[in-house]
C-alpha cells in the first residue's frame, strides 16, 4: 500500500516535471521542473529497492547538477540581440512553433520506431520482482571494490579530468589584441 | 500491480521529453537539460531491469556510472557554455557555427 502510493506519487512527479520542461518558456522554470523530475526519479529508485541509487540521485543531481545549471543560467543571462552577425533574424532561444513542430514530429517517429523494435522482444509476460527490499549498500560496495574496480578507478580519473578541464575552459583569460 | 511495464513507460516518456527538448530549444543550457533527461531515462531502465530481471546488482553499477558520467559531462558542458558566452555574448546554438573565433 505504501509502496504503491510512493510509486504513484513519484511517477506523477517525474512525468509532470519532464512534460513541463518541454512546455515552459522560461529557462529558470525549466530547471526547477527538472529538479522536481529528479526528485521523482529518486522516489522511483526507492520503489525499486535501490536505496543507494536514490541517495546518489538526490546528492549528485538535485544537489550538484541543478545548482551548477542555475549558476550557469544566472552567469549567462541577459542576451538581447535578435539578429545574428549576418543580419538575419534568429529563432527565439526557447523555440517557436516551427521548432516545436519538428520536435513533435521527431518524437512521434522515434516513439513509433522504439515501440516497433521493442514490441517483439517484450511480447511475453513481464517478469515478477525477485529482489526483496534488503539494503543494497553493502553488496554494492563489495561489487564495486572487487569486480568493477577498474571502472571505478577510471571514473575517478575521468572526474578529475572533468574538474580540471572545466576550470581551464571557463577561466577568464586575457584577450590578445594585436 | 506495478510491474516492469510501468517503469519502462515512465522511462520512455522521459526519453521522448528529452528528445523534444533537445530539438525544440535553441538555448545551449536547455539542450543540456534534455541530455540530463535522456541519461536519467537510461539509468532508470537499468535499475528497473535489475529489479525485474535478475537479482544481481550490475544494473545498479551501470546506473551509478551513468550518474557519474552525467555529472562530469554537465560540469564540462557548462564550462564551455560560460566560455562561449564570454566570447560571443550569446548562448544561442546558431551562434556556435564556427570552430575558430
Amino acid at each position: 500500500m505504501f509502496s504503491n502510493t510512493l510509486f504513484l506519487l513519484s511517477a506523477v512527479l517525474t512525468v509532470a516535471g519532464a512534460l513541463m520542461v518541454v512546455y515552459t518558456k522560461n529557462l529558470m522554470h525549466a530547471c526547477i521542473y527538472l529538479l522536481a523530475s529528479f526528485f521523482g526519479i529518486a522516489g522511483l529508485y526507492a520503489c525499486l529497492g535501490a536505496d543507494f541509487l536514490a541517495a546518489t540521485q538526490l546528492v549528485v543531481y538535485a544537489g550538484g547538477v541543478i545548482i551548477l545549471m542555475l549558476f550557469a543560467i544566472m552567469l549567462t543571462g541577459g542576451t538581447g540581440n535578435k539578429v545574428n552577425r549576418y543580419g538575419l533574424e534568429k529563432i527565439p532561444a526557447m523555440g517557436n512553433k516551427k521548432t516545436y513542430f519538428t520536435a513533435g514530429f521527431t518524437a512521434i517517429v522515434s516513439a513509433l520506431i522504439l515501440v516497433k523494435i521493442t514490441m517483439s522482444a517484450m511480447s511475453g509476460n513481464p517478469a515478477v520482482a525477485n529482489l526483496t527490499n534488503e539494503p543494497t549498500v553493502e553488496r554494492l560496495g563489495t561489487i564495486l571494490a572487487t569486480d568493477h574496480i577498474l571502472a571505478f578507478e577510471i571514473s575517478s580519473v575521468l572526474l578529475l579530468g572533468a574538474l580540471v578541464g572545466a576550470a581551464v575552459i571557463s577561466r577568464p583569460r586575457k584577450e590578445i589584441h594585436d | 500491480m506495478i510491474n516492469l511495464w510501468a517503469y519502462l513507460g515512465i522511462s520512455f516518456i522521459l526519453f521522448i521529453c528529452g528528445i523534444m527538448v533537445m530539438i525544440a530549444r535553441k538555448n545551449i543550457i536547455a539542450l543540456l537539460l534534455g541530455v540530463e533527461l535522456i541519461l536519467n531515462a537510461a539509468a532508470l531502465n537499468f535499475a528497473a531491469y535489475t529489479k525485474f530481471s535478475n537479482g544481481n546488482l550490475d544494473g545498479h553499477i551501470m546506473s551509478l556510472f551513468i550518474i557519474i558520467i552525467a555529472a562530469a559531462e554537465s560540469a564540462v558542458g557548462l564550462g564551455i557554455v560560460i566560455r562561449f558566452f564570454q566570447l560571443r555574448e550569446s548562448i544561442h546554438i546558431d551562434d556556435a557555427s564556427t570552430l575558430q573565433n
